[in-house]
């Protein structure tokens, strides 16, 4: 009688809204799953702090530009969607670029053209087209919300441990002891270049489906 | 029609406040964003001055109060003497220059590059020891060259690469400093090492454009650099470095 108020999560997990934060997270996530937005992932893993904040920029485009899209969605002409769509997600990148440029001068250095190339980014295109379109604006955001955090996970991920196999270190900071060194530990340099990213991504696909099929 | 008349006006209205928005985006952040890029400059003077520790993070005060400390601006006329203390290093009449110092001593000059790149133009700096001769430091702090290829011209191995190089042969004669194909050791012979710096695999034409515009500045810079090699520092309108010994 009383199991919603018993069993909240059992409700929540009900909800479209969970559903969808799922699949965005987990089961379809844009990276690992639907191999989507690789091109960056593989350029801003080398540290967790370029990771973090491509993944945040992309997360703020994705959710404004879902939230945008769903808002104007019944007044957007059919034959112009797909321009709508850009020039919003363009706009909303170069405004992130900006402000990264005014206020993280130093990320947005590394970053360079890979904020730009958000743009470019199947994962953001995709979520308004085949969500913002069809779906009232408070879902649609925490769509582009789900979506960006799935794709800053796996980009948080690859990035910790390239960084921490790599260069020893976590977020900027040396973990491996000094000791360890002395004894004969090595960073292994193939995971800061570009092969070692593609290693690292390959074992996360790998992990994910494999984890999937089991269930 | 009335569709095609719906989706223009709908295009046209979308552009204006687009564009409406990322010109109060850029013009309203571009206070914030001039600053960051002043302080990146000065960061890179100080680097290349080898006046920056690798082992520490500078904040944005660190480097602002450094830079005040220990670079001087000054703006030199093509004969290599020193025009009145210049405010705006763009001014056309000079060549800018930056002095290194500790307390009233000079230590050394730095001089901005601007070459052409593969992709773009690259700006750096050049930083020369009192003796106009040996090169201090390099630092790029401007470029778009390829991430992992020729965008290595900014790490710090390449920037280490250029400390102790010659801008001279041994005979004393200009010829600035060149980017070998692979390891200087390896590429040319053993008496010009001192003038060249390892290049980059995959970078060539990099590489031979900023060797190019390396030598067409301190071609440029030469009367100057003549005057620290004699230690004329008076002749340039400095104090020389002799008497304050």
């Amino acid at each position: 009688m009383n199991g919603a108020v018993a069993k909240p999560w059992a409700v929540v997990k009900r909800t479209v809204a969970y559903k969808e934060i799922l699949k965005a997270l987990w089961k379809a996530n844009p990276i690992s799953k639907q191999i989507l937005g690789i091109c960056s992932a593989l350029a801003v893993t080398v540290q967790m702090q370029t990771a973090i904040v491509m993944g945040l920029a992309l997360t703020l485009v994705v959710a404004c530009s879902n939230l945008i899209v769903s808002l104007l969605r019944a007044s957007i002409p059919r034959n112009i969607r797909i321009i709508v769509q850009v020039a919003v997600i363009a706009t909303l990148v170069i405004i992130a670029d900006e402000l990264l440029k005014a206020f993280m001068y130093d990320v947005s250095k590394q970053l360079s053209v890979f904020v730009g190339l958000i743009i470019t980014n199947c994962i953001v295109l995709g979520r308004t087209e085949a969500y913002a379109m069809n779906n009232p604006p408070a879902r649609a955001f925490l769509d582009g919300l789900a979506n960006g955090l799935g794709y800053a996970s796996v980009l948080v991920g690859v990035a910790f441990l390239r960084e921490l196999l790599g260069s020893g270190r976590v977020l900027g900071y040396p973990v491996i002891p000094e000791a360890l060194y002395q004894a004969g530990y090595v960073n292994n340099g193939l995971l800061v270049l570009a092969p070692g990213a593609f290693i690292m991504i390959g074992l996360f696909v790998w992990l994910e489906h494999t984890l999937l099929e089991r269930k | 029609m009335s569709g095609n008349l719906k989706s223009l006006l709908f295009a046209l209205a979308l552009c204006i406040v687009c564009s409406l928005l990322l010109t109060a985006a850029s013009s309203g952040l571009r206070p914030w964003q001039e600053r960051n890029v002043l302080i990146d400059r000065h960061r890179n003077v100080l680097r290349a001055a080898g006046l920056l520790s690798v082992e520490r993070d500078y904040s944005a005060a660190d480097i602002e109060r450094l830079y005040r400390e220990r670079i001087r601006e000054l703006q030199v006329d093509p004969v290599g003497r020193i025009l009145e203390r210049a405010d705006s290093p763009k001014d056309a009449a000079g060549l800018p220059i930056y002095l290194s110092v500790a307390g009233e001593e000079i230590l050394g000059y730095i001089v901005p590059i601007d070459a052409r790149g593969l992709w773009g133009p690259i700006h750096a700096y050049l930083a020369l020891e009192r003796d106009g001769a040996t090169v201090k430091g390099f630092a790029v702090y401007q470029h778009s060259e390829t991430p992992g290829l020729g965008g290595e011209i900014e790490k710090r191995w390449f920037r280490d690469n250029w400390v102790g190089k010659k801008i001279v042969t041994r005979e004393g004669q200009f010829v600035s400093v060149g980017i070998a194909k692979g390891r200087a050791e390896e590429a040319v012979s053993k008496e010009k090492q001192a003038n060249y710096v390892d290049g980059i695999s995959g970078a060539t034409l990099t590489g031979k454009y900023l060797a190019a515009g390396i030598k067409d500045t301190l071609r440029r810079y030469e009367p100057v650099a003549v005057k620290f090699r004699k230690n004329l520092l008076t002749e340039l309108g400095l104090p020389s470095p002799a008497t304050l010994n």
